[in-house]
């Protein structure tokens, strides 16, 4: 009698060369993914808390000197800081540098300020924004890939199954099966990155407008500071 | 937070998450496989126990010393050799006894080889019967299938020939067909022709006459395997139309 073991190891270890590499590009790519979908998780979910602790403090009415004071201390003790912070830090030290200076247009001021809020903002985008295309690529091509090692897969077992005189479904079923690994394994990486993707990406979306809103809020507060002299 | 540890919690996550997977479909997926188990042919073995002979202590008498001495050497003697015979036929018996079994055994264990042996064959015959019966017909229709294309090809060139000798009169007309009958012997000559179904115009009848007797002889017939002429070719009924020649 011929052995049937048709264990998915036994299935993997069967399946050809091709549909094996496609299988291994399909488990890494489910790895990475969960690698980025929980680092964002932690990097998003702590990029939020830090945006409202800041609002906390920073709508607390404390002098802004001292604030900005104690947020580059702490960012030069970590070595560098993340979030809202740094709008705030890069807004304030250039309004500080540009009024100082004697005659200085309060325009001129605000324009400048704006400009080093918007860099900063734009830098807190990017940072927000790391590795969600990769997610999308996985969500998007890995069913593809899948699809492509179980169409490679079931077209070797019907070649197979020309040759034969007889042919029933056991002798194509067993390749078929191996061959439907391939797509469960591209669905099985695909569905957590497309729905990280689509989550993360809200998130980042208002986590965008939350420090725009900011922004504005501040410039608004140091154009105040500054016509009222 | 330092985005070396939030990465470092990531790829632990993400590696126990998949090895989870892995362990999960180890465990989980294994289609029952029915095992089929052998039952191993005992060969009881028995215990044959066979006690050794009970030797009657004889009767101490009251003798002087020597003779006692020499009595009870004498005795013992005697007893030893009794002892030993009764060991020996003790042995004997026994190897008797596990002769016998082995025997019985041997013989039920042949038997029932036997009787398998007897059922395979019987069961080996009879696929075989079925198989040669199997080939036999497939043989059969192989021929048949054979005989009918060699059988066409012969007809193909008869009616080649036939339409190559018809001269078709000025009368005939689309639709007119006369059916008639060669009849032919293994040389391939023609020795027959007769109008089994005439078209109604007697020119169009006479020219399909003409037309088989001016072949006079089908050539390619005279190599003909006989039994296929016999069975095929003696006579032949050939359908002419104008349009086409049909067989």
């Amino acid at each position: 009698m011929i052995e049937e073991n048709l264990s998915i190891w036994s299935l993997i270890g069967n399946a050809s060369l091709l549909v094996q590499g496609v299988m291994a590009i399909l488990f890494l790519a489910s790895m990475l993914s969960w690698v980025m979908i929980v680092q964002r998780g932690l990097f998003l979910g702590s990029a939020q808390r830090g945006f409202r602790e800041f609002e906390d403090t920073f709508w607390s009415g404390v002098d802004l000197n001292n604030l900005y004071r104690d947020l580059t201390q702490r960012a030069q003790e970590e070595g560098g800081s993340d979030g809202i912070e740094n709008v705030f830090r890069a807004g304030f030290r250039e309004f500080n540098r540009l009024a100082q200076t004697d005659k200085a247009d309060p325009e001129a001021v605000m324009a400048g300020t704006d400009r080093a809020m918007r860099v900063a903002l734009s830098r807190e985008d990017e940072k927000l924004n790391i590795s969600l295309p990769f997610l999308a690529s996985v969500a998007s091509v890995s069913p593809y890939i899948g699809l492509f090692g179980t169409v490679w897969g079931i077209m070797n077992s019907f070649r197979g199954l020309a040759m034969v005189q007889q042919a029933t479904l056991a002798t194509v079923a067993p390749g078929i099966s191996e061959a439907l690994i391939a797509t469960a394994m591209g669905l099985f990486a695909a569905i957590p990155a497309v729905i990280a993707y689509n989550r993360y990406a809200a998130v980042v979306e208002s986590i965008n407008s939350s420090y725009e809103t900011f922004a504005e809020e501040f410039s608004s507060i140091l154009h105040r500071q500054i016509h009222a002299h | 937070m330092g985005s070396f540890l939030s990465y470092s919690v990531a790829i632990l996550i993400s590696l126990a998450l998949h090895l989870g997977l892995i362990v999960l479909l180890f465990v989980g997926w294994q289609p029952e496989v029915t095992q089929v188990m052998m039952q191993p042919q005992y060969i009881e073995a028995k215990l044959v126990e066979l006690a050794p002979k009970k030797v009657v202590q004889p009767q101490q008498s009251k003798v002087d010393a020597a003779k006692r001495q020499r009595e009870e050497k004498l005795r013992a003697e005697k007893q030893r050799q009794q002892k030993l015979a009764a060991e020996k036929s003790a042995q004997e018996k026994k190897r008797a006894a596990e002769l016998a079994e082995q025997k019985r055994l041997q013989a039920e264990r042949d038997a029932e080889q036997r009787r398998q042996r007897d059922k395979a064959e019987a069961e080996r015959k009879r696929i075989e019967s079925e198989f040669a019966e199997a080939m036999a017909a497939e043989q059969a229709n192989i021929v048949a299938q054979e005989d009918e294309r060699v059988a066409n090809s012969y007809r193909q060139l008869i009616q080649q020939r036939l339409s190559e000798n018809w001269s078709r009169p000025p009368s005939a007309r689309l639709g007119m067909e006369t059916l008639i009958r060669i009849q032919l012997v293994p040389t391939g000559r023609v020795v027959g022709v007769t109008i089994i179904d005439s078209s109604g115009d007697s020119a169009f009848d006479r020219s399909v006459e003409q037309a088989a007797l001016k072949v006079e002889q089908f050539v390619e017939l005279q190599g003909m395997d006989p039994g296929l002429f016999e069975r095929k070719f003696r006579q032949v009924d050939v359908a002419f139309s104008p349009e086409d020649l049909r067989l």
